[in-house]
């Protein structure tokens, strides 16, 4: 990836958009996990004794890596996993849309509510899901792997060896 | 036959024709649509408020769970269709065969209350009516929800 240069604004944007997007849509999942468990059970892909675990485990993963990337605390672990959530969750929705099953998508309800959209699983949130995947991309690739409050050692003088 | 009986039996043939005209009227009078509604146990918004508010059905809510959870007619069941297999197990342990249940979706184009219909009659329940007006109907009656 050595030859891929990005602008580190456009990085930071990224960072921040999704960021901001993954703690409103992990926030939103743990103020009703109920709710949630019962959007992933109509997905009918997982025994139902670990569905309310994945459904915290999800808002949680959601919460937390929108805070690393909005902190830009380990940005690239942070977008890495939610690469890999991404991956599973257009696979999911594929699955169910291949096997015919129409339900809620569970995915970004609040944007639901803003606009009005419709949040069944479809094209439409599998295309999102795409989009997001690839927005993910440079930042995972790209974003830093650091704390950000931490002071950045110094490289010593070159006089100081001798 | 002579003039005099002729006539008395016409006039008998008259009157019976008379007596069960309004049988036979009020019979053509039904539209097809009400018999075929009542033969697939198909019951209206009037129809299911009676018998929510004499307690003598049960209600089951064939929609999503999560869509039951968000919402539902005041006391119903959840037996959504894609996951009937799961929740039926402990609605037979509570309903007997012999209730009369009444299954709804969210409006009259939903298909769900009329298999979740057929599944529970089934599985040995007779006495099933769909309530096919559904939620929006029943909401907008002002009926009670909760959820």
């Amino acid at each position: 990836m050595t030859g891929i240069v990005l602008p580190s604004a456009l990085i930071t944007g990224l960072r921040l958009l999704l960021g901001l997007l993954f703690i409103m849509s992990g926030g939103e999942k743990l103020l009703d996990l109920k709710y949630f468990s019962l959007v992933i059970a109509e997905y009918q892909l997982l025994p139902s004794l670990l569905i309310p675990a994945i459904a915290l485990f999800v808002s949680l993963c959601e919460l937390l890596c929108g805070t690393m990337l909005l902190l830009d605390l380990f940005s690239r672990i942070g977008a890495s996993v939610m690469l890999c959530m991404m991956a599973i969750f257009i696979a999911a929705m594929t699955n169910n849309l291949m096997r015919g099953l129409d339900h809620d998508c569970g995915c970004f309800e609040f944007l639901a509510q803003w606009y009005g959209l419709k949040e069944e699983i479809g094209i439409g949130p599998i295309v999102r899901d795409i989009l997001f995947f690839i927005l993910l991309l440079p930042v995972t690739l790209l974003g830093s792997n650091r704390i950000p409050w931490k002071k950045q050692q110094s490289k010593p003088p070159a006089n100081t060896k001798a | 036959m002579s003039a005099k009986s002729l006539h008395r039996t016409l006039v008998a043939s008259l009157l019976l024709l008379s007596g069960l005209s309004p049988a036979v009227a009020q019979l053509h009078a039904e539209p097809s649509v009400a018999l075929a509604k009542k033969e697939t146990g198909n019951i209206d918004l009037a129809a299911a408020k009676a018998l929510f508010d004499t307690h003598s059905a049960c209600f089951v809510d064939a929609r999503s769970e999560y869509s039951y959870y968000n919402s539902h007619i005041k006391g119903a069941w959840t037996l959504s269709e894609s996951r009937f297999d799961e929740q039926f197990h402990e609605f037979r342990g509570k309903m007997p065969v012999t209730t009369l249940i009444v299954v709804y979706c969210i409006g009259p184009s939903c298909p769900k209350a009329r298999h979740v219909a057929e599944k529970l009659k089934k599985n040995g329940y007779r006495n099933v009516k769909v309530f096919s007006g559904g939620l929006v109907e029943w909401s907008r009656a002002g009926f009670p929800i909760e959820g």
